[in-house]
């Protein structure tokens, strides 16, 4: 094949490009998860333990977060496992095998650098896209194997090795396959950031499917590729069917990629683009060019916040069931006496929500404020630095943007709960409970935006940290209490701080410590922004 | 006469790394400065110092004798600048850009704008991100030329231009000089400065080496003068101030030789009684200047 001709070449390129970027995922994404299967037999060693954490598990609120617990069989130390872990890792995956994919494709063909190998060096047409498709194959063979080792080494009770390979190739076929319809994606359109939207778009989707279907009956949970995982009974019946289907979905998608690759010119997307406006009436500043920039993706992530409140409210109903409805518990509490445990499960469960929904809205903030420093980066902002404008205007206007994004996309994945949660519910959840949990989360996301900012402000090499930071309070909270941290471990994440919320009042001095600490971090980005050099 | 511009001792560091040694500018009111020098030898940071987007690390930088890095917002309300490597938002269209600059810049999209997209001939209906770089630098020209300030900064604004645009590039300046506006012009391409400065400074490695008004400089360069006559001329390398001789034949009927200004005179009589048959002198370009400059200092150097 001519058109494949020197993908080896480009990939070590590429390889040579990312490897820190790879080398990175692999330790995390393979190093917990083996951190976490050794010790899991000292959590859910005996019998007593599994049955308590089997019973919190069944709760149809865990189902939609973590997926169905087996049915039928004895729970054992690894079923556990692969029930709390399995929907959880593949998100992770996905993520990594989606962020890969978009950098080796489409960002590197919006950076010229497609063409100039393409047009200078006797390469094929299909190398590049198939050198992507091979590093993403590399590093999920690397996770798999890894963790497959790992997790054997780590020997869980009720584990086997059938299993322990399943599961860790498993999490590696769910990944590659969405890193490959992100290829197809990267096909479509012209720029990186629109074939990135494509891509969790579609993840969003995925992932919703599967959790409205288990919650409800899961055998529609085929619908979802990310069902499908699901349905290899891990270290029970172990099945295969899903892996097969899962690569037979990737392999189809690279094959479409291939296919349309082949019929695009080179810098173009399949997708046409219209010629434009003439002239601008909108734009006539940094606030306006910002919110012309970031229109259709904060759109998105407002339209799919909502969405993903709605879905979650939605089975707000089944969410309130009692798991243990035994007649003599029904005797001891009475109607209202059911009716009000049901309420405190879940305005529990509303706290875990605002958690999830936090991390999400926060994640958007950052991107949209990173733009401060990668538009810096790209050039774009050399017009804008010389023109009458301030750096402290800039850094507000952006700062800004993202603080009102962020407080947005909460409110409006809290109240699409809220709406759908008291449609299904016959006793309807009171607004200032959903009140309450948004300001209780807004100084943490604010806090997360402040770090987030400072380093742009000192162009500090630690501008990736606010990821780690991120990823760590959330996988604290939402995991902490399944893994029995200790006390100490789960008060390093914010949410942990104000996790009595809903249910009781806000602690206003712990919001204002947030706040002041969020404030300082702030001006502090400022005094570095205004005084450091721009970068060329 | 008021500097527009007044640089005194400059240097920056970045790191270890010293890309500015000392640095001496002037730019008079009404006057086009060239600034010249090989890449990386230091124009653009000095214009970023200039435009108060990087701090000096010692020096003075004065944009209407105000300080440029202090009050760099005031001194962008009076000038229009375009960047040598010019990147705009992939995603707005030429004629979206256009207005968006100007507005920042307290502008407005006056006929003179639609005069001056049409005489560079862009389509503003496009996409940047579909522009080649002459057409993004075309975007940003237009912008700063609509611009009605006292001072304008180029930073090799033609790098991407074809010779027609490049044109109507130099047919612009020279409104502007006639306005009495004051300009800045850094550019590697010598003829481009050679046609439009008024005030030359050469940069080279974070130093200017040289500086001046385009006559002085002339001055110490030498005109390039090739000939033929019919008798051989065997005196001329004895001529006074005739240097680089060199003979294209044997008999010595054709020469390739430099001579200073002063004494074409003198020369010129003792080739006419060789009899003349075919004669040809170049002025001095900068290209000259420049290389005769790099050659003494390599020599110096012992390179």
């Amino acid at each position: 094949m001519r058109q494949l001709l020197q993908s080896s070449l480009v990939l070590r390129a590429n390889l040579r490009r990312d490897w820190i970027k790879i080398l990175i995922w692999i330790i995390v994404l393979s190093g917990l998860f083996i951190t976490v299967a050794a010790k899991f037999k000292t959590l859910y060693g005996t019998t007593a333990q599994i049955e308590t954490i089997a019973r919190t598990l069944r709760a149809p609120a865990m189902i939609a977060l973590f997926g169905p617990v087996p049915k039928g069989g004895t729970l054992t130390t690894a079923t556990i496992f692969a029930t709390e872990m399995l929907i959880f890792w593949s998100l992770f995956l996905i993520i990594c095998n989606l962020s890969l994919a978009i950098n080796a494709s489409r960002t590197q063909e919006s950076a010229g650098l497609t063409e100039l190998i393409l047009g200078g060096y006797p390469v094929g047409r299909l190398a590049p896209l198939n050198a992507a498709a091979l590093e993403l194959t590399i590093v999920d063979g690397s996770f798999a194997l890894i963790t497959g080792l790992g997790t054997t080494l780590a020997a869980m009770p009720g584990s086997d090795l059938e299993g322990n390979w399943l599961f860790a190739l498993t999490l590696a076929a769910v990944g590659w396959a969405f890193g490959m319809i992100t290829l197809v994606f990267a096909q479509l359109v012209v720029d990186s950031h629109t074939a990135n939207i494509y891509g969790y778009a579609f993840l969003g989707l995925a992932y919703v499917i599967r959790m409205l279907t288990d919650v409800q009956n899961s055998d529609w949970t085929w619908l979802s590729p990310l069902g499908w995982i699901e349905k290899s009974a891990i270290y029970t019946q172990n099945h295969w069917l899903p892996l097969g289907l899962l690569i037979v979905l990737g392999g189809g998608a690279l094959i479409l990629a291939f296919c349309l690759n082949a019929h695009r010119d080179s810098g173009t997307g399949i997708l046409p683009e219209h010629a434009g406006h003439q002239r601008s009436r909108f734009l006539r500043g940094p606030l306006t060019l910002l919110l012309w920039q970031q229109r259709t993706t904060s759109l998105f992530w407002l339209l799919g916040l909502c969405l993903l409140g709605v879905s979650y409210g939605s089975i707000f109903d089944t969410l309130g069931q009692i798991v243990n409805q035994s007649p003599v518990v029904q005797q001891v509490l009475g109607t209202t006496g059911m009716h009000h445990l049901a309420h405190l499960q879940l305005l529990h469960f509303m706290n875990l929500l605002g958690v999830i929904f936090t991390v999400l809205a926060s994640i958007a903030g950052t991107f949209c404020l990173n733009h401060l420093y990668t538009d810096e980066r790209k050039g774009y902002l050399q017009l804008v630095h010389t023109r009458t404008i301030t750096r402290a205007r800039l850094y507000w206007v952006y700062l800004g943007f993202a603080l009102v994004l962020t407080a947005s996309l909460i409110f409006v994945a809290l109240m699409g709960t809220m709406l759908a949660a008291n449609q299904v519910l016959t006793q309807p959840l009171a607004f200032h409970y959903f009140a309450k949990v948004w300001l209780a989360m807004l100084p943490i996301s604010w806090g997360f935006l402040a770090i987030a900012a400072v380093a742009i402000g000192w162009l500090l090499l630690g501008r990736q940290l606010i990821w780690f930071i991120l990823g760590g309070s959330f996988v604290i909270t939402y995991f902490g209490r399944l893994l029995n941290l200790p006390h100490w471990a789960l008060n390093l994440s914010p949410f942990h701080w104000f996790d009595q919320i809903p249910l009781h009042t806000i602690n206003i001095s712990r919001s204002m410590a947030v706040l002041s600490f969020g404030l300082v971090v702030i001006v502090l980005g400022l005094i570095g922004y205004r005084h450091r050099d721009l970068q060329d | 006469m008021a500097h527009v511009i007044e640089i005194q001792h400059l240097q920056k560091q970045f790191g270890k790394f010293t890309a500015l040694k000392d640095i001496n500018l002037q730019l008079n009111e009404g006057e086009v400065l060239g600034f010249i020098g090989p890449n990386g030898a230091g124009k653009s940071t000095t214009i970023r110092t200039i435009l108060g987007l990087i701090k000096p690390t010692a020096g003075q930088v004065q944009v209407f004798g105000q300080d440029a890095w202090q009050n760099a917002v005031t001194i962008h309300q009076q000038l229009a600048y375009v960047p040598g490597d010019v990147y705009l938002w992939p995603n707005l269209t030429g004629g979206q850009t256009i207005d968006l600059l100007l507005r920042m810049a307290k502008r407005t999209h006056n006929q003179r704008t639609d005069q001056l997209i049409q005489a560079f001939g862009l389509d503003v209906r496009k996409k940047n991100r579909t522009y080649s770089k002459g057409n993004r630098q075309k975007v940003a020209l237009i912008a700063a030329l609509a611009a009605d300030v006292p001072l304008y900064i180029f930073d090799e604004p033609t790098s991407g231009l074809d010779p027609l645009n490049e044109m109507v590039f130099q047919q612009q300046v020279a409104q502007l000089k006639a306005q009495g506006r004051s300009i800045l012009l850094s550019s590697h391409i010598l003829s481009e400065v050679e046609k439009m400065g008024d005030q030359i400074a050469i940069i080279r490695q974070g130093e200017i080496i040289e500086a001046g008004s385009l006559a002085e400089m002339q001055h110490l360069t030498r005109n390039q003068v090739t000939v033929t006559t019919a008798k051989p001329m065997l005196e001329l390398t004895q001529q006074a101030h005739v240097h680089q001789v060199h003979f294209k034949n044997q008999t010595k009927t054709s020469a390739e030789f430099l001579v200073a200004d002063t004494a074409m005179n003198t020369v010129l009589s003792y080739l006419t009684q060789q009899q003349i048959q075919t004669l040809r002198t170049t002025p001095p370009t900068l290209e000259a200047l420049f290389l005769r400059y790099y050659d003494t200092n390599q020599i110096k150097a012992g390179v």
